[in-house]
């Protein structure tokens, strides 16, 4: 038995009936279709956006608008420039030439959220709004249903809590390359207060606390009844950490978005098609990053990122005071939301005791869904595995000053787990 | 769905071979080409078989060992057959070695045939008394002949439903997990059918269930180990670092591959071949929920990403969950094996009067429809019909948006290709809503649902 002398051979499947199918997989339509089961959109955050941020302005009523996409070189801290793919806000002029990650956007519960999609230039893209549900167009996966010439994505987030937009064309690498922003869904009256509440904290998120007393202000109450706050707590402090990497060599050698797509038969579909090799399924990091600030340092390092870094206002839907690195005040509960956007493991963990209140934009414990789960203790130092495109959301209190770092591992899953990087983000709670 | 269309699509790959206690749900079920057998009949040999993404110059292949069934006679294919069984029963497997090192039959926990001689034929039995999902594979050499190929599925269902409660997947769940399983079809949040409920009025299985077995293939690797030195074994610490670590490969302006891994699969296939097989690819209306177990026969590890539904984890490697997280997207480890309980619940963001994710009544759209269930969307075709793939002598290559269709795919993306490019030709499969058992009025079935379809067909075209 042998390679060149096999007992078996295992014949190509063919694709005669379903040449449709099999073309739209990797070749899906490009289209500027109108939004089915078209609603009228009641998110209150563009109007807020245009009225706290200089200079920014609501073009389409109760609609957030995303462009994409740009090319930008950032330049490394070893002095190397790379290209990244970005999101901008047409709205927000200092978004104008793109930034990575893209603009946070935040939402209330409830509303009907309408997202005005822009795509410039070869190739198509999509967006696709992770972990909210809605219908298969407004899911923006293009082999579902189409790739953007525009479109306006329409659904209604009914689930408080973490999530994040991406470009779902080769998004092996238009994610890796940065075509990414996070999703933030408050409580339905998140934006109703005045523009000094709405815009800063305290803010509040999901999560059933009953058996953690040690967090107050939780409420529980009646969500189906429409009670905005229930199961909820407030958060004085809020803390953004997304965890990305970077193949300088895929960058290098790969920038050219189209050159491995493959493209569907002229004649016959499944026949002629046209394929290309490239190197996507090699992957090998070599810089490493929290919410766009650089772990400044080689493979195998361990090394902090920069102290006292916050999200300006025109990044955040036009709330002040978001930070990557930790600042808070004794007694304060701080909000810590995670997203691993690397195509590697990370490995969390905290220097302080942390509750671990939510997964993936769904609050544990909450009813109806209430006996299925619940919020759990993450011990300090303790690790909390994350791979690719995971989040969760930990709520943090401590009584006494702390002076210290969270460690986040970056490890690699295609080689055993091996460490790539231990990025140190500040704590210091004082 | 007759019995005698079983056999025409047991033909293809996803063959389940039924061995011990019969199950008639699952031999009426169109998720499976199921094969009532009294013993198990495996040999181990080998196979070259033609890999996804290609056109006729691009030789796509890759060499595999694989356990092949004899009696029934089903086609090679690595992974092996999907085996079921139930808990307690007693199975007889017959395990010929065609290839020329020592290989063995192992599943964790339950059973280990030890090592069988080149061309040395055994025969043993063996009992699960768990219910659960397993990996069966070749443990001898380790990772090698396991990742050769030399693996596949074992579900072990339950017997009998605890009293007082509905049937879960397992001997022992946790509490969490039994409550879960008794609110299907029972709960004003989970209308519709609870899991060990089926509705042949409507064409829906009970039990529904799929198995995804996920792998990375290397074409260098595996040939290289298929033309090692007979009788000795590939060098298994050489195997893994070249797997992991081999040496960069401009393959972009070379077409020269490196030895890694650049085809994924699930349960055999790639990209469309499971996106679009109703064996691979949960298909159900919401008030259907279903069990997908997910098992990794390779080194890599995953990061498997649905839509249109947050999933339970309802079991870890054998432990049903004493907290399972409702998640869109779970880490799947080298060796894990793990089963999400998809609730086929209405996709929670689509816009209703209370917006708090539940199947309320939905909001009236400005034409005046309701914008569930999304008609305007399910009469949409991408391309439009008539749209020609080759001008006027192209086939039409137009597809409804109906049933709703939605992915699943690793979000560790470097494995949603195929030789190192061709996006969505890797580790997708998907998720397609067929209708909704809770609309006004009724079951509704969306157009075009499939009652039954599968890329079944080989034959020289690409694909």
């Amino acid at each position: 038995m042998s390679a060149t002398a096999p007992a078996y051979t295992i014949p190509r499947r063919s694709v005669v009936g379903e040449e449709a199918e099999w073309c739209k997989m990797f070749d899906p339509p490009t289209d500027s279709p109108a939004t089915p089961e078209l609603l009228a959109p009641t998110n209150p955050v563009p109007a807020f956006i245009a009225a706290n941020v200089p200079g920014a302005k609501n073009t389409v009523p109760n609609t957030i608008r995303r462009d994409l996409m740009h090319g930008t070189d950032l330049t490394m801290y070893d002095g190397k420039k790379v290209r990244f793919f970005t999101f901008s806000d047409p709205d927000v002029p200092a978004t104008g030439g793109g930034v990575w990650p893209g603009p946070t956007i935040r939402a209330p519960r409830g509303v009907v959220f309408h997202g005005e999609s822009s795509a410039g230039g070869p190739p198509p893209h999509t967006i696709h709004w992770h972990g909210i549900e809605p219908t298969p167009m407004n899911d923006g996966v293009g082999h579902c249903s189409m790739e953007i010439g525009s479109y306006t994505y329409q659904f209604q987030p009914n689930f408080i809590g973490t999530y994040f937009y991406h470009c779902h064309r080769n998004t092996m690498q238009h994610f890796e390359f940065g075509l990414y922003g996070m999703l933030l869904v408050e409580p339905p009256d998140a934006f109703s207060g005045a523009p000094a509440v709405a815009g800063g904290y305290p803010r509040r998120t999901a999560a059933n606390l009953a058996n953690f007393p040690q967090f107050p202000g939780f409420v529980a109450g009646d969500l189906a009844g429409g009670d905005p706050h229930a199961y909820t707590v407030p958060y004085a402090a809020e803390a953004l950490w997304v965890l990305d990497d970077v193949d300088s060599v895929w960058r290098d050698k790969m920038a050219n978005a189209k050159a491995t797509f493959p493209s569907h038969g002229l004649l016959n579909p499944g026949v002629d098609d046209q394929f290309f090799k490239g190197d996507f399924h090699d992957f090998n990091p070599d810089y490493f990053f929290v919410t766009g600030v650089p772990f400044p340092a080689p493979v195998g390092s361990t090394v902090s990122c920069a102290p006292n870094v916050v999200v300006p206002a025109h990044l955040n839907s036009g709330v002040t005071g978001m930070q990557v690195s930790v600042n808070a005040q004794v007694n304060q509960t701080v909000l810590v939301r995670v997203l691993n956007a690397s195509y590697v493991t990370i490995r969390v963990r905290f220097p302080v005791d942390v509750v671990i209140i939510a997964f993936d934009g769904r609050a544990l414990g909450v009813p109806p869904f209430a006996q299925y789960n619940h919020a759990f203790l993450l011990p300090a130092g303790t690790s909390y595995e994350l791979s690719t495109a995971r989040r969760f959301d930990v709520l943090m209190r401590s009584s006494t000053p702390v002076n210290s770092f969270a460690t986040v591992e970056f490890r690699h899953n295609q080689k055993n787990d091996s460490l790539l990087l231990n990025g140190l983000i500040p704590v210091t709670i004082s | 769905m007759k019995r005698r269309d079983f056999l025409k699509y047991g033909a293809g790959s996803m063959a389940a071979l039924v061995v011990g206690s019969e199950m008639p749900w699952l031999m009426e079920s169109r998720a499976y080409a199921a094969f009532q057998t009294p013993t198990l009949d495996l040999t181990m040999t080998d196979a070259m078989k033609e890999m996804v993404t290609h056109n006729p110059t691009n030789d796509a292949r890759c060499y595999f060992w694989i356990y092949k069934s004899n009696t029934p006679n089903l086609l090679p294919e690595c992974p092996g057959p999907t085996i079921f069984t139930t808990e307690g029963d007693i199975v007889t497997i017959t395990l010929r070695n065609a290839l020329d090192e020592p290989h063995a039959f192992y599943i964790p926990g339950i059973f280990d045939s030890k090592a069988i001689a080149p061309g040395a034929t055994a025969t043993f039995r063996f009992r699960a008394l768990r219910a659960g999902t397993y990996l069966y594979y070749d443990n001898l050499n380790a990772p090698v002949n396991r990742v050769m190929g030399l693996h596949g599925a074992l579900v072990v269902m339950p017997s009998a439903a605890h009293t007082g409660h509905k049937i879960t997947p397992y001997t022992v769940p946790s509490p969490a997990v039994q409550q879960l399983f008794d609110d299907f079809g029972s709960s004003s949040h989970w209308p519709g059918l609870s899991w060990e409920q089926g509705d042949p009025g409507s064409d829906t299985p009970a039990f529904r269930q799929y198995v995804w077995v996920c792998h990375q293939a290397s074409p260098v690797l595996f040939s290289e180990v298929g033309n090692y030195t007979p009788g000795a074994d590939y060098p298994a610490a050489q195997f893994i670092n070249y797997f992991m670590n081999d040496a960069y490969a401009d393959t972009f302006n070379t077409g020269v591959f490196n030895r890694k891994p650049h085809f994924f699969t699930i349960s055999g296939q790639s990209g469309h071949f499971v996106h679009n097989n109703p064996y691979l690819c949960p298909n159900h209306r919401v008030g259907e929920p279903a069990l997908v177990r997910v098992l990794n026969a390779g080194l890599y590890t995953h990061s498997m990403h649905i839509h249109a539904n947050h999933v339970f984890v309802t079991a870890i490697n054998g432990v049903s969950q004493p907290n399972p997280l409702w998640v869109d997207t779970m880490t799947l480890h080298p060796l894990d094996v793990w089963d999400w309980t998809v609730p086929f619940m209405r996709p929670p963001d689509v816009p209703n009067v209370r917006g708090i994710g539940r199947a309320d009544t939905p909001l009236t759209t400005i034409s005046g429809h309701p914008a569930w269930p999304p008609l305007e969307e399910l009469e949409t075709f991408f391309p439009p019909v008539g749209t020609l793939s080759g001008g006027l002598v192209g086939v039409d290559i137009s597809v409804q948006l109906s049933p709703l269709c939605y992915p699943m795919h690793d979000h560790s993306e470097t494995s949603q290709g195929a030789q190192g490019g061709n996006y969505n030709c890797g580790l997708i499969s998907g998720i397609v809503f067929t209708g909704d058992r809770n609309t006004p009025g009724g079951v509704t079935t969306f157009p075009n649902a499939p009652a039954e379809h599968g890329p079944e067909g080989t034959g020289p075209a690409a694909g």
